[in-house]
């Protein structure tokens, strides 16, 4: 590592018992893009506070640009440089581009007046130091997620950045702006800017980083240079376990039987058109598919929530119509939501009351009230087989990891022993143990018979878990391929994004 | 949308737009419009601030009885002390908001009860006739900028409380738009979690918008009474508030904060101006009013919100903002 800009050591955090940070060490050279990985739990987060003065180690020294500091503060931080980019990015969205990239420089000069001009100036003059073009007119909140990271390290940089720190800057966009975005912070190194990235995806970590911090439970395992670590070797410095990650296989003897699923011509208009496709059941079917591609509007319109225009969905021979998700869960069909926070949970709800709403009906005396005892049991039996980590069931689920309330999400569909179960992004922002766990869960379910629909973006998952996929891009299937295990990461992407631009029209 | 309603009420009335008239109106709805104009720059913030219509008797209440008692008329020193009286329950609030941190729909709502009570009790309930009120608000009343004249002889003119509303929005609109305050207010409606990142000292935002809420609930007061010529410490309380919620909601304002225009709350202002004006002239009782307020509430947000989805694109059922 040459010239360190950043350097904290030894550092020790503990919060109300749980030791988050033990003797830890960081050492981050200028200009350089080093990466902070390990699982959900691991101490990455407060190790980010603790370098940006948010929070306050218990021992430890911090130097930054050679100066020593036993009690940093924030302003501190950000007087050296120190620019963090928070997960959730932390901007207006109603307010402009132009307001939201030069507000922090004008709250930080206490102007009292403001001029339009000057503020457009200041982010014109931020996007074209990383050689990019926003509308600076446009309400952040109409942006899409890749376009609001530009204007968040544009604000970063209207500071005199010199460290950038970005929270698991690529969960949230797609696999074409996650290479735009590595673009720009290799544009951001050449000038001497260090960032320090946050990530548990491991294909990205290696496509960029320079250097490697892995932590685990809090403790330092080491510090790599990427081009000396592979999947495997950061899986198992992070887990500290191995994985088998032999694709999913299905019994293709099984195709003589009726699918349980056919779906015949789907269309809806500006979303998708001629969709066709069977699943039998024990097989997991994946849906490989950009952001927009209209894989999740198809998985909607099984559920319920998104009836199509024309074409049939065929359960076990029969032609059904569903209008809600009522009657989509009368006829067996679960539907796992992508975001599981707004969509998949009563966040501020217990974890047993969120498990047993849907089937809660069933569970109730002649006169309306709730049978406790049946409620426990089956709270507990969900609690026990999805090994669902919480002190209790009466724990708000707002309080689980990721990984843990993906869980309780999957409970609540179990417990109405769906025939067919559709997964969108079933592991999104879940680090790399709980991943495996719960593909471990769904390959169970498919094992004994349930039929598996698994929408991913994230090729890895859909290589290792389907034993088949389609391939959707703008609303029409654009191949279906039955030999996973010949298929290469590379070309299933680019089957994916094939001539893939903005504003085409619908296939 | 509100221009196709501007519309309707037009055609309902077309005898109606005179000058004449339309001067009236301003003299009969520029208190409320100022109040709106309050409430629009609290809801911007993301905060529901409905202590403006007790801030507002409150301090005319007081004003005048000061004011009787000191055998004193001199308008600036009304304005004086009802704005005083409104900064300071502004204060207050600006209190419980923000060292607190509860919500402000509840603090107004109790501050409001709180002081009215207060007030009734302490200074009184009797009402002050014209004949005991002091001159200068009468003065105030009938001051006219711009004399004119009808066909029939009778003088009109440009009331001076439509000057003091256009001073008012002027002031809101330099604040808002082009101050860094503005935007912060703005920002706290967006994204508050943000604001409080960014290292803006929220508790003096805070203070300035509860404490503009009641300068401006002051300033109401005085023209309140200075256009009926009465001053009964139970009015305002049960009258303005949901007429100017109605305006606010009306001029297409977001009620989760964030997002409007002094525009709208303008134009909403004159509508609910023009409607109860309208049903007043139709002969219809009070009740009809309160139905028709409250109509104007409910169409006022539901087409915000749906003019909301529709522009960030049909995203199904599941709308993340």
């Amino acid at each position: 590592m040459s010239d360190i800009f950043l350097e904290v050591k030894n550092i020790y955090k503990a919060y109300e018992g749980v030791q988050a940070l033990r003797d830890v060490t960081l050492r981050v050279g200028r200009g350089e893009i080093h990466c902070i990985a390990g699982e959900n739990g691991s101490g990455k987060s407060t190790l980010i506070k603790v370098i940006g003065g948010v929070v306050t180690p218990d021992r430890g020294e911090i130097t930054i640009d050679g100066q020593s500091y036993s009690h940093l503060h924030a302003i501190d931080s950000i007087s050296h440089g120190i620019q963090i980019i928070y997960q959730d990015l932390s901007l207006f969205p109603n307010l402009t581009v132009a307001e939201n990239i030069a507000f922090n420089q004008l709250v930080e000069k206490k102007v009292k007046a403001i001029s339009w001009e000057k503020m457009r100036s200041i982010a014109g003059q931020a996007l074209s130091e990383i050689g990019e073009t926003v509308d600076l007119d446009e309400p952040v909140g109409n942006l899409s997620v890749a376009k609001r990271q530009i204007v968040a390290i544009a604000r970063a940089l209207t500071q005199g950045a010199r460290l950038i720190i970005m929270d698991e800057p690529t969960s949230a966009i797609t696999r074409d702006e996650v290479e735009h975005l590595f673009s720009v912070i290799l544009g951001l190194k050449a000038r001497g800017i260090s960032i320090v990235f946050v990530s548990h995806k491991l294909s990205e970590v290696f496509e960029v980083a320079e250097w490697v911090t892995v932590l685990r439970d809090g403790k330092l395992v080491g510090v790599y240079p990427a081009a000396e670590l592979d999947d495997e070797e950061l899986t198992f410095l992070m887990t500290g376990k191995r994985f088998d990650i032999a694709p999913y296989s299905f019994d293709r003897a099984r195709i003589g039987e009726m699918p349980l699923l056919e779906v015949r011509n789907l269309s809806k208009k500006g979303q998708f058109r001629d969709i066709s496709f069977k699943v039998w059941k024990g097989e997991i079917l994946g849906i490989a598919g950009l952001i927009g591609s209209g894989r999740s509007e198809i998985a909607l319109s099984l559920f319920g929530l998104n009836v199509p225009d024309s074409g049939e969905i065929l359960l076990n021979g029969n032609p059904v119509v569903v209008r809600s998700p009522e009657e989509a869960e009368h006829l067996g069909i679960a539907y796992l939501p992508e975001d599981r926070l707004s969509q998949g949970l009563f966040v501020n709800q217990s974890i047993g009351d969120n498990i047993v709403i849907t089937v809660i009906r069933k569970m109730l005396t002649r006169i309306g009230i709730i049978r406790q005892s049946t409620r426990k049991e089956t709270e507990s039996h969900w609690i026990d087989e999805l090994e669902i980590k919480a002190p209790s069931a009466r724990v708000a689920a707002l309080g689980l990891s990721g990984g843990n309330q993906q869980r309780v999400v999957l409970a609540k569909w179990l417990a109405t022993k769906p025939k067919l179960f559709i997964l969108d992004g079933p592991t999104v922002g879940i680090d790399i143990g709980s991943k495996s766990n719960i593909h471990e869960i769904i390959r169970d379910l498919a094992v004994n018979g349930m039929a598996i629909i698994m929408i991913s973006d994230e090729i890895p998952e859909i290589l290792q878990n389907c034993n088949r996929v389609l391939v959707i891009r703008n609303g029409c299937i654009e191949q279906e391929i039955e030999d996973i295990s010949a298929t290469s990461e590379d070309s299933l992407f680019e089957i994916m994004a094939a001539k893939s631009t903005e504003g085409e029209e619908l296939c | 949308m509100i221009l196709l309603f501007s519309l309707v009420v037009t055609i309902m009335n077309p005898a109606f737009f005179t000058l004449q008239n339309f001067f009236d109106l301003l003299h009969n709805s520029s208190g409320d419009a100022i109040l709106a104009i309050g409430f629009f720059v609290a809801l911007l913030s993301g905060g529901i601030d409905i202590s403006f219509p007790a801030v507002a008797i409150i301090g005319q209440y007081i004003a005048v009885n000061a004011l009787i008692s000191m055998h004193v008329s001199n308008l600036v020193l009304a304005l004086a002390i009802s704005c005083g009286v409104g900064i300071a329950f502004g204060a207050v609030n600006a209190f419980f908001v923000s060292v607190f941190r509860i919500n402000t729909l509840i603090v107004t709502l109790g501050t409001s009860s709180l002081f009215h009570g207060a007030m009734l009790e302490l200074v009184g309930t009797k009402a002050v006739n014209a004949g005991q009120l002091p001159k200068c608000f009468t003065d105030f009343g009938y001051a006219k900028v711009l004399h004119l004249q009808t066909a029939s002889g009778t003088p009109y003119g440009l009331p001076l409380f439509a000057i003091v509303l256009a001073v008012v929005v002027l002031a809101t609109w330099l604040i808002l738009r082009h101050t860094l305050l503005g935007r912060i207010i703005f920002a706290m409606g967006g994204n508050f979690e943000a604001v409080r990142r960014s290292g803006v000292n929220i508790r003096r935002v805070h203070f300035f918008i509860y404490c503009y809420v009641g300068f401006l609930a002051g300033i109401m007061g005085i023209m309140s009474v200075s256009l009926i010529r009465y001053s009964n410490p139970t009015y305002i309380v049960d009258t303005e508030l949901l007429p100017v919620i109605a305006a606010v909601v009306l001029g297409g304002a977001s009620i989760m904060g964030g997002s409007g225009t002094l525009t709208g709350t303008l134009l909403g202002a004159t509508l609910i101006a023009m409607l109860q004006q309208n049903l007043v002239l139709m002969g219809l009782s009070s009740y009809w009013q309160e139905f028709f307020v409250g109509l104007m509430i409910v169409i006022g947000v539901t087409v915000t919100h749906v003019q909301r989805k529709f522009r960030t694109g049909n995203r199904l059922t599941f709308v993340r903002d």
